[in-house]
């Protein structure tokens, strides 16, 4: 009995190593426009000691795995965007620049892209770095083993592609070819005007075969197989805490960057997150919470509000009845007050949408949406505009309408909002409105069926182009879980992929959205924001509207 | 005693089984997938993930390859994470909440104990009236609640304490309190009021009619009897403090197994439900088994059968 004793004992106290985040020196972020890469460091103005440069980043939570070829998780992005460098990459006004290739041509077809790629590039192994790995990781992803989550970005636009990826068509078919060590040629099915922003996703960065022939799927799982090419490299990876990124001196213009260290460590709880960053035990963090939204702002704690490429809507079943009725779509989209929601329920710097389609994509240095319409929609509700609609469409004062039926996701802030639009919904139309939840998983199962009536959802684009939209309407379409449909708005976006002239596709972009819009497809709140909180002695940390968060001109000044 | 060890092992092994056909029956009747995600997921894609990860086989095909790989003690890929094991998650997540644990249950019998002893000692003077009070507030107020106001003090106001993490001695300080206040009041109650049930018995009677002194007369007599319902709770919180807490790993961000507890079912991440699940019940059955053993070192009056 004492061996079984101690033998349990043995078992209890077989404690391993409490895995540690590394407490770097605070860092901070700005959010002005940082200049072109940073060259020196800007001396510490009193202290005779320079600043380490090092920074700790908070995320809300652990991506799903880092592999660019593989995962589309929105939380992979920060390891991502600053590990590996794409062909192209954005600057901190948010332009597309070269990354990886020094420049590219386009046929006058449109059809062929050629990347001319700088010289002498190479992994952080040390390794060289060729237009064959471009190659390679192209191939990967239109590998079904590979289960790339992204694929369709490659397979929808791309020679070959979907027929290799189908298993008829052999890789040579691909339109993705290596003319020499520099040179990469991407030859497309149709003219993309649109294909240099699919280029800036990360399923588009090389991998390193030598590593993934190594070790499979785990390349991934340790610092030392994690190769890459971008600004920073992988020090250390712990699991369900965070990760290390060290400054990689093998990046073609690793001179210009200054961050010796960033690290991203998960904290979860957003009240623990903003209790180290108001203790200074963090440099910056990724989420804050509503309820101290308001607070950090007025005390200049070190708020960042950009911009993002993203709408939040609701979803109306446009196939079923009577949501298959434009006017009762209009009454619907009429009786909410989309200032109250943005002022007194998510309290946030947003702005009113009246479209599903986000400002945030501009041609010749202007918004495309500048000036566009409200679609008859104003900042606070029109009460008698929208009863006269659900009058003309057969229900005067709410007779007879059947009981809306809201679904949500579990979420706090998207409850808060399903309440206070039910409550609009109900005073202002004098319907009956039924509020029901469930989490993601089911939830969105049952909205991609088709069983629901409104439904709350939300769209945060890939890439920065209008075609990240537009196919959210378009009949047929994957995404199009609302089952909208109008030719006019399907021949127009047709039109829109084909065209190369940035100017002209915006002005049928505008015309497709115009039509989506006048027929009320969807219920759009307002426009998406990202908010960060970085210290102010940290500058050169830019965040682009499709939320990629850019590091490599991070410079610690204190 | 060999047999019923037997007993209780096969017992064990019964009930395993049953936890695992019960949970993997359960978290399949949820509507939902591992790869419903945010972003919508191409068909190709999904049918690609079903098939690498075998779901596009029958359930009772499924559960089998699952059983042969745990009887390997393979817990199989996490569908969730690309690249990861449950494995990994059980030798990397374990030995952070079972350190953390470990401290605490060192605290709480270290606090515990003598915290009653002394109220027991006390009876109705000021020492007693001051753990009771202390001991009901810690056993109504949620841990969370503890532990924002510590946080809040001790991080925030005075700096004295990270808020965050594990990196250093001083982190482990905040959540153990806030693990462990709950048990170190309930059990500081247990052994004051079973302290005081026994210290009115005969037996103790004639020790102090032998003119042993009050110390002896504890320590020596009443406490070994008065231990006994103590252990018995003790098996239970044991498992609960080593197997970590959801509420405390989250708060202080640490990365211990809680959070993949918790979150592998809203992610419908299949084989991390079923991975933490069975190495839960394994450990809490473990533990009750244990509890039991200790039993008769402490009373020799419990025998087995």
């Amino acid at each position: 009995m004492k061996k079984l004793i101690s033998l349990a004992l043995a078992f209890v106290m077989c404690l391993g190593l409490a895995a540690c985040g590394g407490n770097a020196a605070p860092a901070g972020n700005i959010n002005d426009i940082a200049p072109a890469p940073t060259t020196s460091t800007p001396a510490p103005a009193a202290s005779a000691e320079p600043a380490p440069q090092e920074l700790t980043f908070v995320l809300s939570d652990e991506p799903d795995g880092i592999d660019p070829t593989v995962t589309n998780n929105s939380f992979a992005q920060y390891v991502l965007s600053n590990c590996f460098e794409g062909l192209v990459t954005y600057d901190s006004t948010g332009s597309i620049v070269p990354g990886s290739a020094e420049s590219w041509d386009i046929s006058d077809d449109g059809l062929v892209y050629t990347f001319h790629l700088r010289e002498g590039l190479k992994w952080s192994d040390g390794t060289p770095l060729t237009a064959n790995d471009f190659v390679y990781s192209a191939l990967r992803v239109l590998t079904p083993a590979t289960t790339a989550q992204y694929y369709s970005m490659l397979a929808d636009y791309i020679q070959g592609a979907q027929a290799y990826y189908d298993g008829t068509g052999t890789a040579e078919e691909v339109g993705v070819k290596a003319l020499d060590d520099t040179t990469l040629e991407i030859t497309l099915i149709q003219p993309t005007s649109f294909f240099i922003d699919l280029v800036s996703m990360w399923c588009f960065d090389p991998v390193q075969k030598a590593t993934i022939e190594a070790n499979g799927d785990r390349w991934t799982a340790s610092a030392d197989t994690y190769v890459c090419n971008g600004p920073f490299k992988m020090e250390e990876i712990k699991l369900g805490e965070g990760y290390v990124l060290v400054k990689n001196e093998n990046y073609w213009n690793a001179d210009s960057v200054t961050l010796e260290k960033l690290t991203f460590r998960f904290i979860l709880d957003t009240a623990t997150a903003l209790t180290a960053y108001e203790a200074g035990e963090v440099d910056g963090i990724r989420s804050i919470s509503t309820a101290d939204y308001a607070r950090l702002k007025a005390s200049n704690a070190g708020v960042n509000t950009i911009p993002s490429y993203g709408t939040v809507y609701y979803n109306i079943n446009c196939s079923k009845a009577p949501y298959d009725n434009v006017l009762v779509r209009k009454a619907l989209n009429l009786a909410i007050d989309r200032q109250a929601i943005i002022d007194n329920v998510v309290q946030l710097d947003a702005t009113p949408a009246y479209s599903f389609l986000a400002p945030g994509y501009g041609v010749d240095g202007k918004d495309i949406t500048d000036g566009r319409g409200t679609f008859g929609m104003s900042p606070n509700a029109n009460v008698e505009a929208a009863q006269a609609a659900l009058a003309e469409a057969g229900y005067p004062n709410g007779e007879g309408f059947p009981t809306l039926q809201l679904s949500y996701y579990s979420n706090d802030t998207v409850k808060k909002v399903v309440e206070a639009m039910a409550e609009m919904l109900k005073t202002n139309l004098n319907i009956n409105v039924e509020i029901s939840s469930n989490d993601w998983a089911v939830y969105y199962e049952s909205v991609q069926k088709g069983d629901y009536e409104v439904a709350a959802m939300g769209w945060g684009a890939d890439y920065l182009n209008p075609m990240s939209f537009l196919p959210l309407f378009k009949t047929g379409d994957s995404t199009n879980i609302g089952f909208y449909s109008n030719p006019a708005y399907d021949e127009l976006v047709e039109k829109v992929m084909l065209e190369t002239d940035p100017a002209a596709a915006a002005e049928l972009t505008l015309q497709a959205d115009a039509v989506a819009s006048n027929d009320y497809a969807c219920i759009p709140l307002y426009y998406k924001t990202n908010d960060y909180l970085m210290k102010d002695y940290v500058s050169g940390v830019y965040m682009t509207a499709s939320s990629n968060m850019y590091f490599q001109n991070a410079v610690i000044n204190k | 005693m060999a047999k019923y060890f037997a007993k209780r092992v096969g017992m064990m092994i019964l009930s395993m089984l049953a936890i695992c056909l019960i949970t993997f029956s359960l978290m399949h009747a949820v509507p939902g997938g591992p790869f419903t995600s945010d972003r919508k997921v191409a068909e190709e894609v999904e049918a690609a993930l079903n098939e690498k990860y075998g779901l596009d086989k029958p359930l009772p095909v499924q559960f089998l390859s699952y059983m042969k790989g745990l009887l390997h003690g393979d817990f199989g890929p996490s569908y969730k994470y690309t690249g990861k094991t449950v494995n990994e998650f059980i030798e990397n997540g374990f030995p952070v909440s079972g350190r953390l644990g470990f401290i605490t249950i060192v605290f709480v019998l270290l606090a515990s104990i003598p915290m009653g002893i002394l109220a027991a000692v006390r009876n109705g003077k000021w020492q007693d009236m001051l753990i009771m009070a202390a001991a009901t507030i810690g056993v109504t107020i949620p841990s969370f609640v503890i532990a924002s106001i510590l946080v809040y003090f001790f991080s925030y106001r005075l700096g004295w304490m990270p808020s965050y993490g594990l990196d250093s001695w001083k982190g482990y300080i905040l959540p153990v309190v806030t693990l462990g206040g709950y048990s170190v009041s309930y059990l500081a109650r247990l052994t004051r009021s079973s302290l005081l049930e026994v210290m009115g018995q005969d037996y103790i009677r004639t020790a102090r009619a032998k003119g042993l002194s009050e110390f002896k007369i504890i320590t020596r007599h009443a406490l070994r009897n008065a231990l006994l319902p103590v252990i018995t709770v003790l098996g239970p919180t044991v498992a609960n403090l080593l197997t970590g807490s959801f509420v405390v790993e989250n708060i202080f961000a640490i990365p211990g197994l809680g959070k993949y507890f918790v979150n592998s079912v809203s992610q419908r991440d299949y084989t991390t439900i079923m991975g933490v699940t069975i190495f839960y019940a394994a450990f809490l059955m473990a533990m009750v088994l244990v509890v039991d053993v200790f039993y008769c070192l402490i009373d020799p009056r419990i025998q087995y059968e």
